[in-house]
């Protein structure tokens, strides 16, 4: 018996054969539910499927059609003015949320707990709740018409300009607490030595937080930023759920026009071709994050 | 020593109160109207507790039309693809862990990568590929697909490989084979990380709204997510009803986070401060 290095054995087939057995599920799963529909959809986006019958080759079509297409382009407007306002803003209270719970205060889990809840129930959920709250009758639009607010007549959810905001805003309540969690796990992971030197050169809080905090979080920070962008940019069941899309599809984002397009009005080729354009931004944006976020840690040295 | 902010206790502890109620309150919302008697909003501020509370809305639900039926299909799904996960992510994080094969790496990273993808890809080609299974309307299309969550590869893998390994080493030894080895040493060991799976899968898929949306049509197969948000399109005055189902979904959730909260954020975090 041959044995290498970490103990791994080689007896030749059998051992080969128990590597493929326990394989096995995650291959198939893998292939079958990722890797086809993956590239299926890519070749999806080049034709015209109506989902009967077999799909008709049409080339570059649906990606120039889509470069005209109005409701396409608002879409995208929408979504990422979803993404960037809601991106930063849940990064700074997130972050704010863990200084403050990691000041000294004790009943540190409990804090956490209590901010991470909400994220803990489904987005249906949270979405009907703030759909009341947002209504004529609702709480929080009461709340904001009591203190002299500017609000429109039928609640946040049926004025074009409040519609999108309202949402952005019940995300960004949702998921500060989520991320919170990752900012004071960072938090922790940050030897007090630091601190404590700094501390001696009389350093303030916001120095403190500049200079040795921040960079050291860079790691969290990149991984809060690019999972926040990558889940934002895909917003769709609040839509579903709050709007539909409306009103005068101000709320219309990439993922409910796909979904509409392919899945009601049965044009998959189209479909998948609008997938796939905001695949591409996604993982734009994405490596864009990592490659700046990188490159600021090799400056610091 | 710690970073934070240098605040008095006191205030620290009003501020971060203060700011807790805020983020509590819709769900706090949310369990006031459920108790409502009457299905009229509040008509004025004043108005945010239930002057006479009941568990009638609740009751209505269980005994009307299909919501038992969405309780029951949630559970069984979200029960049957973590089971699934225990058992394959274990399986593929033990061979990522501790066998040689070709091309691990790139495999591994593929994983990565699928956790990474966003979901609307997959979304119209999937739903043509369970049209075509015969699956549509059925547990297998809510079940199958996610039988292999990649994070759940990747926390079995990550967890498994920090184990030592001259246990399994000496199973080896005794004469165990591999699936032996896997199931009476790794498995026992391998117990926390389990549970952060099954916590982790299950509250995922219990809820879970875009793709049991997508595979179903029929109330019979619906799932509480799918549910309640065609309840009210049906209904739509009829919040404290929603509201009361809403929280019957919601509560469970509630409390198997608060029983396991440790488990959950260790293994959320686990991906990120490893970066």
């Amino acid at each position: 018996m041959a044995q290498s290095r970490r103990g791994q054995l080689w007896q030749g087939g059998r051992e080969s054969r128990a590597t493929l057995i326990l394989l096995l599920p995650w291959l198939l799963s893998f292939v079958v539910f990722w890797a086809y529909p993956f590239f299926y959809s890519l070749y999806l986006s080049f034709t015209q499927f109506s989902g009967f019958g077999t799909p008709e080759w049409t080339g570059l079509s649906n990606y120039l059609a889509l470069l005209n297409d109005n409701d396409f382009i608002t879409s995208v407007r929408n979504t990422i003015v979803f993404a960037a306002g809601t991106i930063p803003a849940t990064t700074v209270f997130g972050l704010g949320l863990a200084l403050l719970v990691n000041g000294n205060v004790g009943w540190r889990g409990f804090y956490r707990a209590g901010f991470f809840l909400p994220s803990v129930t489904s987005m249906v959920v949270i979405a009907l709740v703030f759909q009341i709250l947002y209504s004529r009758g609702g709480y929080l639009y009461l709340l904001a018409r009591s203190v002299g607010l500017p609000v429109p007549e039928n609640g946040f959810l049926l004025s074009t300009s409040t519609a999108l905001p309202a949402i952005m805003a019940m995300d960004v309540w949702v998921f500060s607490g989520y991320y919170m969690v990752f900012f004071l796990a960072g938090l922790q992971a940050i030897p007090a030595e630091y601190y404590e030197h700094a501390r001696l050169e009389g350093a303030t809080f916001w120095q403190r937080l500049r200079h040795v905090t921040l960079p050291l979080l860079r790691p969290i920070m990149l991984f809060v930023v690019v999972v926040n962008t990558i889940k934002t940019l895909q917003v769709f069941v609040e839509i579903f759920i709050m709007t539909k899309g409306g009103p005068l599809n101000s709320t219309m984002t990439v993922v409910y026009d796909l979904y509409e397009t392919g899945l009601r009005k049965f044009r998959m080729g189209y479909a998948s071709a609008m997938a796939y354009v905001l695949f591409v931004i996604i993982m734009a944006l994405a490596l864009l994050q990592m490659k700046v976020m990188r490159s600021e840690e090799e400056v610091q040295g | 020593m710690k970073m934070g902010v240098d605040w008095k206790q006191g205030t620290l502890r009003v501020a971060l109160t203060v700011l807790l109620l805020a983020n509590l309150f819709p769900l706090f919302w949310m369990l006031a109207v459920s108790l409502e008697r009457g299905s009229t909003l509040i008509a004025g501020l004043a108005d945010l507790w239930p002057e006479q509370p009941s568990l009638r809305n609740y009751l209505e639900m269980w005994q009307s039309g299909p919501f038992g039926r969405y309780f029951l299909n949630s559970f069984v799904v979200a029960a049957g693809v973590t089971a699934g996960n225990l058992v394959f992510c274990t399986m593929a994080g033990y061979a990522f862990a501790r066998r040689r094969f070709p091309l691990k790496r790139t495999a591994f990273g593929m994983t990565l990568a699928t956790m990474m993808l966003p979901a609307q890809i997959i979304m119209v080609p999937l739903y043509v590929l369970i049209v075509k299974l015969g699956w549509f309307n059925t547990y297998w299309a809510l079940i199958v697909p996610w039988l292999v969550n990649p994070f759940g590869v990747f926390l079995m893998k990550q967890y498994i490989q920090s184990l030592p390994v001259e246990t399994e080493q000496a199973a080896r030894i005794d004469g165990a084979s591999e699936l032996q080895v896997l199931w009476y040493v790794v498995a026992p060991l391998a117990r926390p990380a389990l549970v952060v799976l099954l916590i982790y899968v299950f509250m995922s898929h219990w809820n879970s709204f875009l793709f049991p949306f997508l595979f179903t049509n029929e109330d019979a197969m619906r799932t509480l997510p799918v549910g309640l948000a065609f309840y009210q399109g049906q209904y739509s005055i009829d919040w404290p009803h929603l509201m009361a189902g809403s929280a019957t979904m919601a509560l469970p959730m509630i409390g198997l986070f608060l029983i396991f909260q440790r488990q959950i954020i260790a293994g959320l975090t686990a991906g990120a401060v490893k970066g």
